[in-house]
Formats: structure tokens, sequence, C-alpha cells
């Protein structure tokens, strides 16, 4: 006889699997555990509630829809979180296609801007506190571009290589390199700016 | 230094160079102040991240998400039935239906209308033989050579619906009125 699930403690994976076999409580139990993190991660790349909000439950949506796809090769979290990223890399393209770029943007596409940054011998990191550090990083995200902040995302926190990232974004390996190091200088230059702003 | 050693640099950090190409850029490092700078602005970036992100946490209740996701799924679901009828039937069967359609709705009047109006020289209600008018000017030839002719057997001529005059017309299905005697009373 098949034992029952105990959901609330059962682990993602045998939630997962019953799921796979069309039982909706044990989905509802994982979208209540990952749903912080889908939604950290739509804000992460859309820095919109609203927008990160709607998203992240179509991610949800999307994942329903898709579960029987999933083969258990990475984690749960895994799967779903790459799903949102490809939900909100169409959505910021279909936005990006409505916008004219400005002079500013053209130019870090081109990778022009970061050839005149001079390098930083000061730390912008040195005595700050954790939780205002990171404060800080999020305030440099905010002020960099999509495509920008996108790579340095997938690279920093959702630990993408090159070509993945190549992949996930429709560009060329080379163009990921120049963004991802336009992206880091830039958030260089704009964390030592705000540590002088707090320290004035 | 060079836009693409730049390049290199950060990717020898992220590790994605092939070691032959790594072990050139560690010697530029070594040897070149600019180098090392860049390297060391690079990794105090990358540290820094290192720390995480700022955590996003959603305002609203467990449930209120849940069902909001819950009805999109069950909107979304339904749909995957009816898939495969309109394909069929948009498809092929109704660029058929139409004109197959239309043409037997065509047949069948005729064939009404034969059996309504068996001798066509006796006006049936609401259809007279009409001959051909007088041309009022000289656009069209005159009635004269037209009878003078005389190639049409007696009751040939223009059929007129005078059904169709004025606000009425034949074709409407939602006025009885226009329907064949033989429909509206099929005892006859």
């Amino acid at each position: 006889m098949a034992k029952k699930l105990d959901i609330p403690n059962a682990e993602d994976e045998a939630l997962v699997r019953a799921a796979q076999k069309g039982a909706m409580p044990p989905y509802e139990e994982l979208v209540h555990r990952h749903r912080d993190k889908i939604y950290a991660r739509a804000f992460s790349m859309l820095r919109n509630e609203d927008e990160a909000l709607d998203l992240s439950q179509e991610a949800w949506v999307k994942g329903w829809q898709r579960l029987k796809q999933f083969k258990h090769n990475a984690s749960f979290t895994t799967w779903m979180t790459r799903i949102c990223i490809n939900l909100c890399l169409d959505f910021l393209r279909k936005r990006k296609r409505k916008q004219t770029d400005s002079l500013d943007q053209m130019e870090e596409e081109t990778g022009g801007v970061e050839r005149r940054m001079p390098v930083e011998e000061f730390n912008p990191t040195e005595n700050v506190e954790r939780e205002e550090l990171r404060s800080q990083i999020d305030e440099g995200l905010a002020k960099l571009s999509y495509e920008h902040r996108t790579v340095l995302i997938l690279h920093e926190f959702e630990r993408l290589e090159y070509k993945e990232i190549a992949k996930a974004m429709h560009c060329s390996i080379g163009t990921v390199m120049s963004r991802l190091f336009y992206a880091r200088r830039k958030l260089a230059t704009l964390l030592i700016s705000l540590k002088k702003e707090r320290q004035e | 230094m060079k836009q693409e050693d730049k390049l290199k640099i950060q990717a020898w950090m992220d590790g994605e160079l092939a070691p032959k190409e790594a072990a050139q850029i560690a010697t530029l490092i070594e040897q070149n102040p600019e180098a090392l700078a860049l390297s060391e602005e690079l990794r105090v970036v990358e540290n820094a991240l290192h720390l995480g992100e700022k955590p996003a946490i959603l305002d609203d209740s467990r449930d209120f998400y849940w069902s909001q996701v819950e009805r999109q799924i069950d909107a979304e679901e339904p749909l995957a039935e009816p898939y495969a009828v309109p394909t069929i039937a948009s498809g092929t069967l109704l660029r058929w239906l139409v004109p197959v359609g239309s043409l037997g709705a065509i047949v069948v009047l005729m064939v009404n209308f034969d059996a309504m109006n068996p001798n066509p020289s006796i006006s049936a209600p609401g259809i007279t033989m009409e001959t051909p008018p007088a041309a009022p000017s000289g656009l069209t030839e005159p009635a004269g050579v037209l009878e003078e002719a005389g190639t049409e057997p007696d009751g040939m001529g223009v059929i007129n619906f005078q059904g169709s005059q004025g606000s009425r017309h034949l074709t409407d299905p939602e006025d009885p009125n226009t329907l064949p005697e033989s429909i509206e009373n099929p005892d006859r």
C-alpha cells in the first residue's frame, strides 16, 4: 500500500514527484517554500515590485505546466529559477524593443565608457557592515542597465558560465565578456561614490 | 593595456581561460601594475557580490499568493482540450463547408421554385413575368426591336421577385413572408 505523503515535512523531491503525477497540494507546498526566492530573482532583474510579482506567479504557472519535463538533474529551485529568468528576459526584451536607447546605453553596449573609468585603488567595501554593503550593492545594481545587471546576476548569483549566459541572452560570448566587465567596473565606481556620500 | 587584455584578466579571474592562456595572464598580472590594480578592483567587486543579494520578501499571504497562481493554472488548463477541434474545423472543414453549403442552398431553392411554379407562364404569388420595358432613350434597343425578334417563347422573360423590392429580402431567414409557399404550406 502506498504511503501517504506528509506534505509539510516532505523533501522537495518527494513533493515534485507527487506533483508530477498531477497532485496539486504538494505543488502548493513547493510554491509556499520557494516563492520568496523566485520573487527575489524576478525583482532583482526587473526592479519593479508589481512586475516581479506578476512574473513570479507566471513562473509558477509555467512550472506546473512543464513539471513533467523536469528530470531531477538539478534542484527544483534551480529549475524554477531558470523558468523565472527566461520569463524576465523575454519581458525585458519586449520592453526594450519599445524603448529608444539613450546615448549612454548605446555607449555601454559598445563598451566605450569603461575605458575612461580609472581603476579604483580605494576599497569601497572596507569597514562597511554586511547589511549596509548589501544595500549599497542593491542600489548599485538598480543603476545598471538591464543587460549589465542581468549578466552580473546570472554570473555572480546563478553561477552561470559565459556560454550559458550568452545562450540565455541571445548574444555572443564576447558581448557577455564586455557587458560583465562594464557592469563590474561601473559597480565598483558606484560603490565608491556611495561610500563617499555616506561618509560626508 | 589593451581592452582585449583587460577582458582576459576578467576571464582569468572567472576561470574561463584555457590553461596556457591563464598562465600568460597570470604572468601579466605579476609584471604589470595596471593589470594588477585592475584585477584587485574586480576582486573587490566579486567579493562584495558574494555576500549575497538583499533579500526580497513578498508581502502577500501564502493563501492569497497561491490562490492567484491556482486561478491562472485553472484558467489555462481547459484550453488544452479544444485545440484539436478548431484545427480541423477551421482548417479543412470550414473551408469547404461554406461554398458547399451555399451551393446546396441554391439547389434547394431552385428545386423548390420548380415545384412551386411548374408552369412558368402562370405567375406565382409575389412573382410576375416582366417583359422588357421600352428604353426611354437610345441607350438600349427599343422594346419594339425585341418584340420583333420574337425568339423567346411565350411566358419567358426576366423574372422579377416582387418580394425583393423595397425593404423585404427573400433570403432573410427571420422573415417568414419571404419563404416560398411550398415551404410555408407543405400540404399544397
